[in-house]
């Protein structure tokens, strides 16, 4: 019998749960017209930075990102100038094998390549998911970044450049250092900011 | 203001015109199908738009938003969506059958309104047998179900329209018991008499101590086994069977079944309203406002219900019915005999 | 009534592999006397996507974002325990900050997967909101590792030597916000089905696996919990720095779906416990020792496991010291052990008690198939 009363209760105290939720307020979005702000961390797509100041991008074509990543969904191509650096010809992000997980942005040495918090890139046709340079590039351009990782010379840009971290990209043109990458070492770009 | 004036009026009306008294009668009985069936149609609407509100709600969610205002337009653009879709026949299925059981599914669910009383003297047809002719037509439902099982030629479609049998039927009897101690207690099956014996609040059924509240309570678990509503959900168990019976049907069809489902839903709550709260008697609002508001209280009851417990198992479903239900529902019927005879609390 | 006479034919049903209830694409053969199962026979292989042939062509810390495919509902502990492996082989030292770090994700995955399970367990028995009122709880967790390492389903987070970046400053009183609201929603999920009649039987002596049965297929996890046996690896084989916490191993010796799902029901409070205490303990320092890219693990074998909310979670990893990759990778998962003594827990059940019963295992397709 007091089994019984117990379950009829527990009716009733289920049903005050859905009562007590009712007039709660929604916790859901109206989606495309309400967002959630993403973390300046999360991992979305895959972008090119440019330079804050020149726009130019920060890669070098070192390699680095395309050998660590783990679905080869980078591709580089590389050629050399006139004065024999490597620079920078064609960048190919494939998004459609890409598994964001961020190991090219750790990777890399020169602050060049990101996942942004961006994450609408849906479309018809598989082809347009395959991103190129000028695509990168552009996706890129609002993306806010820290310029933690300067490239090699770190230690004697540590000074100057770690603590305050300042927004501009000034770093001592002619910092040297040795080069920690192991394999290819990255040659100067075109870019404002030099190694070497 | 009452409704009923307008239509006592429109059809004086009709009179009026002089056309033979059989051609008057056949009009306005049309005329009421339409707009019964009308009615209906907007019910439904009304009913899906609000069950998605009301389940949005209950899960802190929004529902639908999108089209109109909080989203009023959704089950109209969803229902225009069903209706132009394809109409796929199966190629294994028993043609026939499998054409004829929405239909079967819907006339079962459109029929009981006859005898409903909406409002004051706002009645279709006053039978003299009201009740027992709904409890009556409404198992239909369970025919559609079996023959859309049976035709539909999928073994999961079989164990649903075979689970709706065994439910159905089951849960008839219990609910018959229910409502018979009303109609003992009454001593007529016309749903005007039962309603009009309910004249004071205190009068209600579901007041009347000690059998009133257990008969109704009888009924309202009967009645969300008879139209198939979680927790009693059984013959379209989506998580175990993942249809049931109507697996195989989509678009129009489909649409014809779900209709029939939430008219039933409104059939059995006008019916619980009218037999335990009083039907359209209330104080200062007008009789229709009363019996739309009770009817519409049970459907949010029946919402509530469904958003809050998990299904039960087939089993446990018969044994519920057979050993709980009957037995009580037996001895609240023999309570209710003798209160009448005795002439207790026989106000 | 003799049952001989009035025999019935027997027929085959197909449960899956897409069917509502089965959790992915698991597939089912059950061959039905009317309602009641007579035999069952699990099919698997849908979700088969030849991760230890993938990880085989992949450097150490590339597996790890492979590893978080292994079983998408506990991307942490997958992370954590090949991290562990090749930490063992490598004798690769982590900082204790790391350590911490790494407890506090693996408890909070622990209750997201947790919540995930109880989710699912309502939806299956027919009841949808709780469903909503779990994910809404997941969402915070998720939310917090988003913050962390940006990603809400695989992390990517627990690295060789440590872990991938330190938490954001406005974790820790997040997670404590969380922690403290969550005990209460706990409460509201137990009154919503704990003491539900039609809960209780749905459950209650329903796919009963005796210690015996649990123990010959090497169940392990709730599940071989609630059939009586105080197993817990977090316990009884500490990895990282689970014995410096104190938290209690929920018991149950019916072995019914029942007791499964008490287990994990207590088991998300004590996660919770743990959480706290390690919030509390944790030192600042490092968060990861450094190891280089292609790093080569010395030539030799390891076996590692973890307890993960599924049970025993272990990654063998074979090295044979010249190549930067593994040289030959085998992953194990809980579920893959509980889909198979599940043909022993349906048999003379009905139809709607296979979908319970497969809930209350918390089977997860990707861990069975790899």
């Amino acid at each position: 019998m007091k089994k019984l009363i117990d379950a009829i209760k527990n009716l009733f105290v289920g049903l005050g749960v859905t009562a007590k939720h009712l007039p709660r307020k929604h916790i859901t979005l109206q989606y495309p017209d309400e967002r959630w702000p993403m973390p300046e961390r999360s991992r979305g797509i895959v972008v090119l930075l440019s330079d804050k100041e020149t726009g130019e991008l920060n890669c070098t074509a070192c390699l680095l990102c395309m050998r660590s990543c783990p679905t080869a969904a980078i591709r580089i191509e590389h050629e050399k100038d006139e004065k024999g650096k490597r620079t920078l010809k064609e960048f190919t992000v494939d998004n459609t094998i890409c598994c964001f997980c961020g190991i090219c942005e750790e990777a890399c040495k020169f602050d060049a390549i990101k996942l942004a918090p961006k994450y609408e890139f849906a479309t018809y046709n598989k082809e347009d998911l395959i991103w190129t340079t000028k695509k990168l590039q552009e996706m890129g351009r609002d993306v806010p970044y820290e310029v933690t990782r300067k490239k090699k010379g770190e230690e004697k840009a540590k000074p100057e450049a770690k603590p305050a971290v300042p927004k501009t990209e000034e770093k001592p043109a002619e910092a040297k250092a040795e080069n920690p990458v192991p394999a290819e070492p990255p040659q100067v770009s075109d870019n404002k900011e030099e190694g070497k | 203001m009452e409704i009923a004036g307008i239509f006592k009026y429109l059809y004086e009306q009709l009179q009026a015109t002089g056309l033979p008294q059989n051609w008057v009668d056949l009009i306005s009985l049309l005329a009421a199908c339409f707009m019964i069936f009308g009615f209906l149609a907007l019910v439904v609407l009304f009913f899906v738009w609000w069950e998605r509100k009301v389940s949005a709600h209950f899960q802190q969610r929004l529902g639908p938003m999108r089209t109109g205002w909080h989203g009023w337009f959704q089950t109209i653009a969803d229902s225009i969506k069903l209706l132009t879709k394809e109409d796929i026949t199966p190629k294994a299925v028993d043609r026939p059958v499998f054409y004829w059981a929405p239909i079967v599914a819907f006339t079962a669910a459109f029929a009981p309104y006859v005898v409903i009383p909406f409002a004051k003297d706002l009645i279709v047809s006053d039978l003299n047998i009201g009740i027992l002719f709904v409890l009556a037509i409404t198992t239909f439902t369970v025919i559609s179900m079996l023959m859309a099982g049976w035709g539909s030629n999928n073994k999961y479609a079989l164990l649903g329209g075979m689970r709706s049998a065994a439910q159905v039927v089951s849960y008839e009897v219990p609910m018959v018991v229910s409502v018979l101690a009303v109609i003992v207690f009454v001593g007529s099956l016309s749903m005007v008499d039962i309603v009009t014996a309910q004249q004071q609040i205190y009068q209600w059924f579901i007041f009347r101590m000690p059998f009133g509240p257990i008969a109704f309570v009888i009924y309202l678990i009967a009645a969300t086994a008879e139209t198939n509503r979680a927790p009693f959900d059984l013959p379209e168990a989506e998580q175990e069977l993942v249809a049931g019976f109507n697996i195989e049907y989509s678009g129009m069809k489909w649409s014809v079944f779900f209709l029939a489902e939430y008219i039933n839903l409104f059939t059995v709550s006008a019916i619980g309203a009218t037999l335990f709260l009083g039907g359209w008697q209330g104080p200062f609002l007008p009789s229709w406002m009363w019996f739309l508001g009770k009817t519409l209280f049970l459907v949010f009851v029946f919402m509530w219900f469904r958003w809050t417990y998990p299904r039960l198992r087939v089993d446990h479903l018969m044994e519920f019915s057979w050993k709980v239900l009957i037995p009580v529902g037996f001895a609240n019927l023999i309570v209710a005999g003798l209160m009448k005879y005795s002439g207790w609390f026989n106000w | 009534m003799d049952t001989k006479e009035l025999r019935t034919e027997e027929f085959t049903i197909n449960m899956g592999p897409h069917h509502p209830s089965t959790h992915g694409v698991c597939r089912f053969k059950l061959t039905m006397d009317g309602e009641v199962i007579v035999r069952a026979e699990p099919v698997i292989g849908y979700l088969h996507r030849a991760l230890e042939k993938i990880c085989e062509n992949r450097t150490f810390p590339q597996c790890i974002p492979v590893m978080d495919r292994f079983e998408y509902c506990t991307s942490m502990s997958c992370n954590m325990v090949f991290a562990l492996a090749v930490e063992k082989l490598a004798g690769i030292q982590v900082p204790e900050r790391a350590e911490y770090l790494r407890v506090i994700m693996l408890e909070l995955n622990r209750i997201a997967s947790h919540l995930i399970w109880y989710g699912t367990t309502c939806l299956d028995l027919g009841a949808l909101t709780p469903f909503l009122y779990a994910f809404r709880e997941r969402e915070d967790i998720l939310d917090l590792f988003e913050m962390t390492c940006g990603q809400r389903l695989t992390y990517n987070y627990i690295r060789i030597g440590g872990v991938s970046r330190d938490i954001p400053e406005p974790f820790v009183p997040k997670a404590r916000k969380f922690l403290d609201e969550f005990d209460a929603r706990v409460d509201d999920y137990e009154a919503l089905l704990n003491g539900n009649p039609i809960f209780i039987t749905r459950n209650k002596d329903v796919g009963v696996m005796s210690k015996e049965l649990a123990l010959q297929y090497g169940v392990s996890g709730p599940a071989l919990r609630a059939s009586g046996v105080r197993f817990d690896l977090r316990r009884d084989d500490p990895y990282g720095i689970y014995d410096r916490f104190k938290f209690n191993i929920p018991v149950y010796h019916n072995g019914d779906c029942l007791d499964r799902y008490l287990v994990r029901m207590q088991e998300m409070r004590e996660s919770a416990k743990i959480v706290r205490q390690a919030l509390e303990q944790m030192p600042e320092g490092e968060i990861a020792t450094k190891i280089s890219p292609v790093f080569k693990a010395k030539e030799g074998e390891i076996y590692s496991r973890i307890e993960n909310s599924r049970g025993e979670m272990g990654v063998y990893i074979k090295a044979d010291g010249k190549e930067k990759k593994p040289y030959r990778v085998k992953m194990r998962g809980g579920s893959f052990n509980q889909l198979q003594v599940m043909p022993h827990l349906v048999v003379g059940h009905k139809i709607a008690d296979v979908v319970a019963i497969m809930a209350s295992l918390d089977i997860i397709m990707p861990e069975v198939d790899r």
